[in-house]
This record gives C-alpha cells, structure tokens and sequence, in this order.
C-alpha cells in the first residue's frame, strides 16, 4: 500500500492514570481529506498533538511516508513536512497578520542573524521570495485587506484562516487541522471548507482534520474516523460511517 | 583541628532562623501571587514603608501600640488604595503588565517612603515596648543569647520565628477554613470563573493587598531591629525573591520552606565557601544560585503549581 | 506640500520593507543623523559630557533590554552585570593587549561578545524556566558579576579606591588621533565614536526587528510551544536573543565607562542600574526600537529637568535626597499610568499622535 502516507498503529496515549486514546489504528491515504470525529472529549486533539510529536504515546507506532515518527520532537515533524491549525488559536498576538504568516516560512529562511541584522544579500533576496510566496496564500486565503493589521484585533473567523495562512505557506506534504471551522458562522464555514478543499484539489495535499460539523465532514472529507471515549468506532468512507450503529449510538448518546 | 560541630551547628541554627526571616517577607509574596497571578514586586517597599512609617511615630513619642494600630491602619487603606487604582484598571491586561506596575508601585513607594520621612537609618528596638524578658535591651552579644546545649541561640530570632510561625499558622487557619479564605483560592485558580460564581472579586482582592500590607508591616519591624529601618532594607527583601521562587509562587509552605534553605545555604556558603572563592560577599550571589539549581530541576519550584500550557 | 504620505505607491516588496517609506522621511533622518554628528562635536562640553554622551551609553543599554525581554519576552534584571562586564573587559583588554593590536573600538566589540558569552551561559536556564521564575537567573548574574569584579581586583589592576581612571593613551587609534591633530581622549571624540557605535547598532536591531528572526524573537515570546511546531528553534533562539541583547548591553557599560565618565567604577553597575533600564524600557515602549531612546531621554532627564526647576522657581530648595525620591514617585506614577493607558509606552503615544495629526481636523 504504498500510497499511504501516515499510518497509525495501536496507539494509546495517558496522562498519569488518564488515558486519553486506547489502541487507535488507522491509515491516512496520499491526497485524501481525512476527518476525525467524535463527542467532545473522546481524544481527537490528543491523537493529533501525537501525531505531530507534540505528545508522546506510551504504545504504538505511528509512520509518516515509511519512516518511524513515533517519538519525533515537533520541529522535526514540521521540517519533515507537517503543517497544522490549533484548537485554540495558537497566532503570536503581537504581530501582524503578514508577520505571522512569514514565520510559516521561517524553515525556508537559511540567512543567518548577522546577515539578517545588516540587511544585505540573501537575508534581502530571502525576505522578498518568502514574501511571493507569502503573497500567493494570502490571495488565495483572501487576506489582502489585513496584512498590515495586528491579529490580535482580527475576529475569531479571521484570526483561523491567518492561521490555516501560516500554516500552507511552509508548503507541507500533509495538513493536520484541529477544529478549523470552529465558531464560524454558516458563511465563514462554507468559505473555510472550500479553501480546505481547493488547498486539496490544487495542491494535493493530505490533510487530516477534526471537526464537529458533521454537515462538513460529509460533504469534504474522503474518509472518516470516529473516536469515542478514546477507542476508534468507525473507520470508512463518509456514507459507511452514517450507517454505522455505534456511532449514531455515541452521538445520540446512548449509554455504554 | 576536628570539625567544629558545635560552630556548624550554631550556623544552621542561625540559618534556620534568618530562613524564617525571609519566609515572613516571602509569604507576603505568595499571598498576592495566589490569589491574583501577580508577583508583587512591591513587596519590599510596602515593608519598608511600614515600618519607617511606625518608626517615625514612635520617635515622636507616640506610644508602640498606638503606633503599631496606626500604622496598621494605614497598610490597610494602602492595600484597598492600591488595589482600587493599580490593579483594578489592568485586570484586563496579561501578567506581565501587571508585574511592571508593581515595579512601577514599588518605585513609588520607596521614593514617596523617603519623600515623606526621610532617608535616615532608623534603628528599632523593639525591646523597648515590648516587656518580654526574652528582649532585654543588650547588645548582641552573649547575653541576649539562650544557652541550649551549648550552642547560643540569638534571643530575637526566637522571639522572630515564634511571630513567624504565628502567623503562618493563623494564615493558614484563614486560608483553609474561613470562607473568605476559600473564596481567596477560588479567586487564584480562575479570576473569571470565580466572578461567574459570584464571589466579589475586587472585595477579595482588597482583602488580600490589605492583610499582605500588615504582614509587611509585621516583617519589617522583625527586620528592622536586625538591620534598622532603610534603604537597605529592600536589598534584604531582594534576597527574599530565590526563597519564594525555590518555594514555588502559589505555596506557603514552600516559602517556608524555601526561607529555610536560603537560610541555611546561604550562611554555610558564605562560611564555608568564602576561603575557598576567596572573598566574602558570597552570600549576595549564593543565595541565587541555590534558587537556580532548584529551578533548574523543578521549574515551578518544589511546592508550585505547575503551569500546564495548552495547545 | 512637502510631507506628503499619500500618493506613492509601492511596486515591489522590497519597498514594502523600508524602514523609512516617505522621501521626505529619508531625506530628514539624513539630515538630522549628519547635522548631529557634524554639530553636537561642536557644543560646549558640558551639553556633550552630562547630557548626549550619557544618553547615549543608556540608551544603547535599553536598546539590549529591549531586544530580551521587549522582543523576546524573557524578563531580565542583570543588565548592569552584563555592562559591567563589557566596561571590565574593554578596560582590561586595552591595558594588557600590546598597542599595535587593539585599539578602543576593537576592544570595545570583543568585550561586547564576552559579555554576549556570560549572556548566554546565564540564559541557559532559560531553556526550563520560564516567566517570573527566571528572574532569579539574571539576578544571579547581576549580583555574581559584581562580586566577581569586587573580589578579583585584578582586574581593575589592583587600585586601592576600586575606582580607576582610563588614561588618555587609551583613546589613541593606532594614532589617528596625530593624523587628524585631534585629541581623541576630549570629549568631542568621545562623542564621535559613541554616536557611530550607536547609530550602527540601532540600525542593525531594526533590522533584525524586521527580519526573520526578529519574528523568532516575537514567536518565543508570544506562544513558544506553538513557535517550536512550526519549526521556529526556540532554544536557539533564546540563546540567540540573550547574546545579542547582552553584546549590546555590554558595548552600552564599555561606553558608559570609556565615553562618558572616563573612570571604570563598580558602583555604576549596581542593581538599581539594571532597574532604572527597566524603567526606561517600560516607559519608553516595550519592543519599540524609537521607545527605547525616547525613554532613556526621559528617564534620564528628568531629575536633571527637575532639579533645574527647582534652583530656577525655588532657588535651589531641591537637595539630592528630594531629586531621587520625586523622581522616583514620578517613574512610577508614569509607569502606572502608562499600562493603564497606553501599553505601547512613549513609542506607542507618539505613533497615536502621529495619527491625530493625520487626521486633523477629524477626530477619526
């Protein structure tokens, strides 16, 4: 199976004597849009912070494109090509829009300090390409009227998509978004998923994303995984998991 | 020559002793950090404004505990003052911010301290109005000391620690069973949650900077009699800052026990070490590197509360 | 019109990034910077000696602070250590070194990267401490280094009063100084060479400000787990702001001692040094390169204003004692104030001025 790009083999994950996923198995195809779903707290966020290093699992094994990324430090996981959104919105509030954008780029810049400081050859010519190809994603994001402004006075809608910005400008092989239509309105969110889904078409990029809007996730994704108090319930195609029992039960919330 | 066992013993009691010293100055810390999240920089200069403040009274021939009720008074309107127009108006604001303003606070207060009394040393004799015979007026030496074992125990840190020890107890005893006190925890674990319950926030807050500036006042009349009421007693409290930050920022105990170490540490440091580092003055420094070494391996300190980010 | 801002437009993105936009702007900073360093030599020695000179030593010295704990968020109180260190070395490094190799403006660099050594080995810490705690750290390194200098007085060559004056051979550049029959060691000099000093290093922290790793810098300070994600190395990074900040603050105490008093004094770096740079800092506007030196001025002058308003209305009724105490109400009172108002700090109401003036006679 070699288009698939991200496997994860029985994972578990504690804190102390909380478990937040038990033997979680499933795989990320080349190119696909993958949601993870499920009622709050069922540990969508934690098997994406392991993914990307930012946990570590106590068991399991997790493979991105052959290699064995288990206990990988996140700054290696984004050198070797993963990009993500946080729950909370993680932008540096005392930037502007543009700024934080071109810090997705700062694994491009090989300019040192010194050079940086005197303003001379390639910490210029760097500055300006990162800059084209920061320009190509904020037109493509529609960001073009809030460069220059401080995120911290973006609304809630806005400061996600700088973020989703940020993180496409380091031109990842695979997007890991948490929760990115979160407390959008109906307008924002259908902005938001056809950006997911044109950043796909356009530029062939796997991404998995957790999401709550099931509306969403049957209309993008191409693959769903459902999580419920930490163990996997479902793994399939968006019209498989619909017709899934266990799932409908975990939602409507009948007791198990 | 045997190891002076008596000598050293002698040092880690009198270490233990200033330790309590410190802790005193150190709980006044804790307290605001535990119910507000911020390091009150100012800390210092409320005991030194304390405390010049009572001196001045009784050198006018105020009687002691008229003075003391006074000077009580007037930290209390302080605390209520301060939180009222310094912290109200940037609750909004991120911590840091309200850290420079209790920088900004404490330059206030040692200028206007100063601006008002003067800059004179002040000595403190506390034994002069307090007739407990464990203070008899007489220079510090053998005789003001308790023979135990032979090892001589200064008079006044007993007469320190008992205080000390007072009063953490009783703080202890407002923190665990009094209801102010558990709306105080309530108000450091989540300010907003807390006002979603109800509990009046800037009441508790006045409490709280009104009951740190009588522990000020309680601290720096202790420190004053060691050191006399000046200037240099804010350098004392400067040294207080490892002993909080090796207690950890949210705990009592900790500052307690922090005092100690520090205490100690620093006196056998500058016994033992000095000849060897060659020069004394060590215990300015030492004292910070103890702190650093702790940090170092527990970054919120041995008793705080670790800080769990998020992502 | 002259100052015009609307009506030009920007073609390209290098451009975009120049720090002074307007032509007006550009022509006016080269004035002025050209006008200082041809007319201030000229001024009477006291304008020079107790009043540029000094401003400019501080006010590089906030600049370092504010590249730590203004950019970088890691809070510092060791400043007057780390310029200790760079007045110490600079002092020692022209004593011992031969006069064919070292000259002022060398030593005073190589001093400024031993004092961004000590930066680094005491920011260390930084790695697993974080916030208030690391106080403690910088604190350290403030109350060592003073020891240090105190107990081995070596290096201050031995002198009995701890006070030593630079003798004027110091300022000999490799005897520049008979080729322009100008005597380096007067102050016009003096100023010369800390004007230079200055305006480079000013320059190179905007653009470092700018630049990637000014956003480094920013990222560390503002979410560091989420700045380690996206690839940014935060402990090089800290490490790299501690250097750099402490080069500057090192070069600051070199220039301090050298341009400004003439003698190397341990006193100068004491602890409520550290603080009045804080003060500066804070006042002047936290991460603002202009807030720096708007700040030092301020903070600089006010006791020296002050003062000078009390022998001209009261006849000299202001002794010393009342100088530091008012002046210390005020910092205070200014740094409350400021929080509560204006954050930003002096940088941040000039900026909003700015945007008044624009928009005169509207309100908005």
């Amino acid at each position: 199976m070699s288009n698939v790009m991200l496997k994860i083999e029985n994972v578990t994950l504690k804190f102390g004597g909380v478990v937040a996923i038990t033997n979680i198995s499933f795989d990320v195809v080349k190119g696909e849009i993958c949601a993870v779903i499920g009622p709050n707290g069922a540990g969508k966020s934690s098997m994406l912070n392991v993914i990307n290093g930012v946990y570590l699992p106590q068991e399991g094994v997790i493979t991105y494109n052959g290699k064995n990324i288990t206990r990988i430090a996140p700054r290696n996981a984004a050198i070797a090509g993963m990009a993500r959104t946080f729950q909370n919105i993680a932008l540096f509030q005392g930037m502007t829009v543009l700024e934080n954008i071109m810090t997705g780029r700062n694994l491009k810049m090989k300019s040192t300090w010194l050079e940086q400081g005197l303003n001379i050859g390639r910490a210029r010519t760097e500055e300006r390409e990162n800059r084209i190809a920061v320009e190509k994603v904020i037109k493509f994001l529609q960001l073009e009227q809030i460069r220059k402004t401080p995120v911290a006075k973006l609304p809630y809608g806005l400061q996600k998509r700088v973020e989703l910005a940020r993180a496409l400008v380091a031109e990842p092989e695979i997007l890991l978004l948490d929760e990115p239509l979160a407390g959008m309105n109906l307008e924002e969110k259908q902005d938001m998923s056809c950006f997911i889904l044109e950043v796909n078409k356009e530029y062939g990029l796997t991404t998995v994303l957790i999401e709550h809007d099931m509306g969403v996730v049957m209309d993008i994704s191409d693959h769903v995984v459902v999580l419920d108090y930490g163990k996997k319930i479902g793994d399939g195609t968006p019209s498989e998991i619909l017709k899934n029992q266990e799932v409908i039960d975990a939602y409507l919330g009948v007791s198990h | 020559m045997g190891f002076d066992w008596v000598y050293l013993i002698e040092v880690l009691v009198g270490g233990l002793m200033s330790g309590v010293m410190y802790s005193l100055v150190a709980i006044g810390f804790v307290l605001i950090y535990k119910s507000s999240g911020i390091f009150n920089f100012a800390q210092g200069t409320m005991l030194l404004f304390a405390s010049l403040t009572l001196v001045k009274m009784t050198e006018n021939n105020v009687d002691f505990w008229t003075a003391l009720a006074v000077a009580m008074g007037i930290m209390v309107v302080f605390g209520i003052l301060t939180e009222r127009f310094v912290i109200r108006p940037l609750a909004n604001q991120d911590l840091l911010a309200l850290f420079m303003a209790t920088v900004g606070l404490a330059t206030f207060q040692e200028g206007f301290s100063q601006f008002m009394w003067d800059s004179d040393i002040h000595g403190l004799q506390l034994s002069k109005f307090l007739n407990l015979s464990l203070l008899e007026p007489v220079p510090i030496f053998v005789a003001d000391h308790i023979a135990w074992l032979d090892i001589l125990l200064p008079k006044f840190d007993i007469f320190a620690s008992i205080v000390a020890g007072t009063m953490i107890v009783v703080l202890a005893f407002f923190f665990q069973k009094t209801r102010t006190g558990l709306s105080l925890r309530a108000v450091s674990d989540d300010h907003m949650a807390a006002m979603a319950v109800g509990i009046p926030l800037q009441k508790v807050w006045a409490i709280v900077w009104a009951v740190t500036g009588v522990i000020a006042l309680v601290a720096g009349l202790l420190w004053a009699e060691r050191i006399s009421v000046s200037f240099t007693l804010i350098e004392a409290v400067m040294k207080a800052l490892p002993v909080i930050l090796i207690g950890g920022l949210t705990s009592i105990p900790g500052a307690i026990v922090g005092g100690l170490v520090i205490g100690v540490g620093e006196k056998l440091g500058e016994i033992y070490l000095a000849e060897h580092l060659g020069g004394q003055g060590v215990e300015l420094w030492f004292a910070y590197f103890i702190a650093l070494m702790f940090l170092v391996f527990r970054p919120a300190g041995m008793f705080g509360e670790k800080n769990i980010e998020r992502v | 019109m002259i100052y015009r801002e609307t009506g030009r437009f920007i073609t390209n993105y290098l451009s975009d990034r120049q720090i002074f936009p307007l032509r007006f702007d550009k022509f006016a900073i080269s004035v002025i910077l050209l006008g200082m360093l041809l007319w201030f030599p000229t001024l009477s020695e006291y304008w020079l000696s107790a009043h540029i000179i000094p401003i400019l030593a501080v006010g590089l010295a906030t600049l370092g602070l504010n590249i730590l704990t203004g950019l970088t968020g890691q809070l510092s109180l060791g400043t007057a250590g780390f310029m200790c260190v760079g007045a110490f070395a600079t002092y020692n490094l022209m004593l011992r070194m031969p006069d064919w190799i070292m000259s002022l403006p060398f030593a005073i660099i190589i001093s400024g990267v031993f004092a961004g050594i000590l930066g680094v080995i005491f920011g260390l810490p930084s790695i697993r401490i974080k916030g208030f705690y690391l106080l403690v750290s910088t604190l350290a390194a403030q109350y060592f280094v003073w020891w240090f200098f105190n107990t081995y007085t070596y290096f201050l060559n031995y002198t009995p009063s701890g006070v030593v004056a630079i003798p004027p051979r110091f300022y000999d550049y490799f005897g520049l100084g008979e080729l322009l029959g100008v005597n380096m060691a007067d102050y016009p000099a003096r100023f010369v060479l800390a004007f230079i000093i200055c305006v480079a290093m000013t320059y190179f922290a905007k653009n470092l400000l700018r630049s990637n790793t000014g956003r480094n810098f920013m990222s560390v300070r503002d979410r560091d787990i989420a700045a380690g994600v996206i690839g940014i190395p935060v402990v090089k990074t800290k490490m790299l702001a501690f250097f750099i900040s402490c080069f500057y603050c090192g070069v600051a105490g070199a220039l301090y001692c050298f341009c400004y008093i003439g003698n190397v004094d341990l006193m100068i770096f004491e602890v409520d040094r550290s603080f009045t740079i804080l003060f500066m800092l804070i006042i002047g506007g936290l991460g603002s390169i202009s807030g720096s030196w708007l700040g030092a001025i301020f903070v600089y002058e006010f006791p020296i204003v002050f003062t000078a308003a009390g022998d001209y209305l009261f006849g000299g009724a202001f002794d010393t004692a009342i100088v530091e105490n008012v002046s210390n109400m005020i910092y205070g009172i200014f740094i409350i104030a400021l929080l509560i108002r204006e954050p930003g700090g002096f940088a941040a109401l000039w900026a909003n001025t700015k945007q008044k003036l624009r928009m005169w006679p509207y309100p908005h």
